[in-house]
């Protein structure tokens, strides 16, 4: 039986998917879990999930979003010198969310 | 807790629901936190027709995310508000469709012309902007947490509206002299965005003391003109004669404020100036044309939940 393992690498981040282990039942999954995805990667917690729970939708079934290019709505589009401080702060915190933002799309943990 | 030690504790995002508030604290930033929300609203509502009207796509898709966003800071803060238990989300809503509700000064004058944009877009936005970025460290915290998002978002407005106004202003003559003539007609507005000097105030003493409201009306309107007249200057605008304005040797400005129409301004506080009632009167109109949608959406959710509708996350 195949179990699908989630690894959270710190509290409060998301479990994100980082393979699968092979095993009989529940127990067995998580100390493989343990074992093969968490014994030299930083890991705050796991999830196992029987494959057959899993539901999947993909890119023959529907159109996904995410495509459309909204940089429209940055203000790291629209480039002048010295904004007031306070805009700058702001363009400051949105260049940030971009950058995580682009993290996770790249996978990068 | 009585008003004294509410005086005492008052500093940055100190107190929440979880403190039991005196009535003054609770009506006064609910009274502060309605009319922000208030603003927003209405500022969406004036902003609307430029999506329409808008001059090339990408601006399109910008002044329609821009609405979005303000709409959705209305909502922020109505849940901001809502939590001092004074006022529901839906009475203040009432109050702005019939007319008791308070709002921005400049949100209460028609714009006509995308020459116009820029005058909301980049000096009211850049003013509030002032205003709110002081607000992160205001007593009420949902009021504070409401601002983090604001703030967030409201870079790219400034800075979109800088892009509009860089555009006109590096255009055409005839679009240059017609930017000019737009900002001399709101520039005596934006000076007074910042409400009446603080000798005429009749709420900033309380507020202040209580930690709601973090600078004087002065304070704000001083720092907005340090950063924004050598921006308006520097896009070739010229600052009009009236008010007065000079510059002190340390490069701060002084405004001849009572060179304003302050009648016409405390006219508009009261909800009496006749362009300001059409606006009032063209978003409940708007409101009530959509209203199947909410009663839709409504309907919808009490099917899935069965009356138990989910509160938006803070």
């Amino acid at each position: 039986m195949i179990w699908e393992v989630f690894r959270q690498k710190k509290a409060g981040d998301y479990h994100t998917h980082c393979g699968n282990v092979h095993a009989p039942d529940r127990e067995m999954a998580l100390l493989f879990a343990e074992v093969q995805h968490a014994r030299r990667m930083p890991t705050n917690s796991l999830w196992v999930v029987p494959k057959d729970e899993i539901g999947e939708v993909d890119t023959e079934d529907v159109a996904f979003g995410g495509t459309t290019d909204k940089s429209y709505r940055w203000a790291m589009t629209y480039n002048f010198e010295a904004a007031a401080e306070e805009v700058a702060a702001s363009e400051d915190e949105q260049a940030e969310a971009e950058r995580q933002r682009k993290a996770v799309v790249d996978g990068d943990d | 807790m009585d008003l004294e030690t509410v005086k005492e504790r008052a500093g940055p995002r100190e107190f929440s629901p979880k403190d039991d508030m005196p009535e003054e604290y609770r009506k006064a930033a609910t009274r502060m936190i309605q009319f922000h929300a208030n603003s927003e609203i209405m500022g969406a509502y004036l902003e609307r027709p430029f999506i329409r009207q808008a001059p090339s796509l990408e601006r399109k898709l910008a002044f329609s995310a821009k609405v979005q966003d303000e709409l959705g800071h209305g909502q922020l803060l109505y849940r901001a508000a809502e939590s001092l238990g004074i006022k529901t989300r839906q009475e203040m809503l009432d109050e702005l469709a019939n007319g008791q509700g308070k709002f921005l000064n400049c949100f209460h004058y028609p714009m006509e012309s995308w020459v116009e944009t820029p005058m909301i877009a980049f000096f009211v936005d850049g003013a509030a902007m002032r205003r709110q970025a002081t607000l992160k460290s205001t007593s009420w915290e949902p009021y504070a947490h409401a601002m983090d998002k604001v703030c967030f978002e409201e870079g790219f407005h400034v800075k979109h509206g800088e892009a509009v106004l860089h555009e006109l202003m590096t255009g055409s003559k005839k679009e240059q002299e017609m930017a000019q003539a737009a900002f001399e007609k709101w520039w005596p507005r934006i000076i007074q965005f910042f409400g009446p000097t603080d000798k005429q105030s009749t709420h900033h003493g309380f507020a202040s003391e209580v930690g709601l409201k973090k600078m004087s009306n002065d304070e704000l309107r001083r720092a907005f003109l340090n950063t924004y007249i050598p921006k308006a200057e520097k896009y070739g605008l010229v600052i009009p004669d009236t008010p007065t304005i000079e510059k002190n040797d340390d490069g701060t400005y002084n405004v001849a404020e009572d060179e304003l129409d302050w009648d016409e301004f405390f006219q508009i506080a009261k909800n009496e100036y006749e362009p300001g009632l059409g606006q009032i009167d063209s978003r409940k109109k708007a409101q009530e044309a959509v209203a199947w949608v909410r009663e839709s959406m409504d309907n919808h959710e009490q099917r899935l939940y069965g009356g138990t509708s989910p509160q938006a996350a803070d």
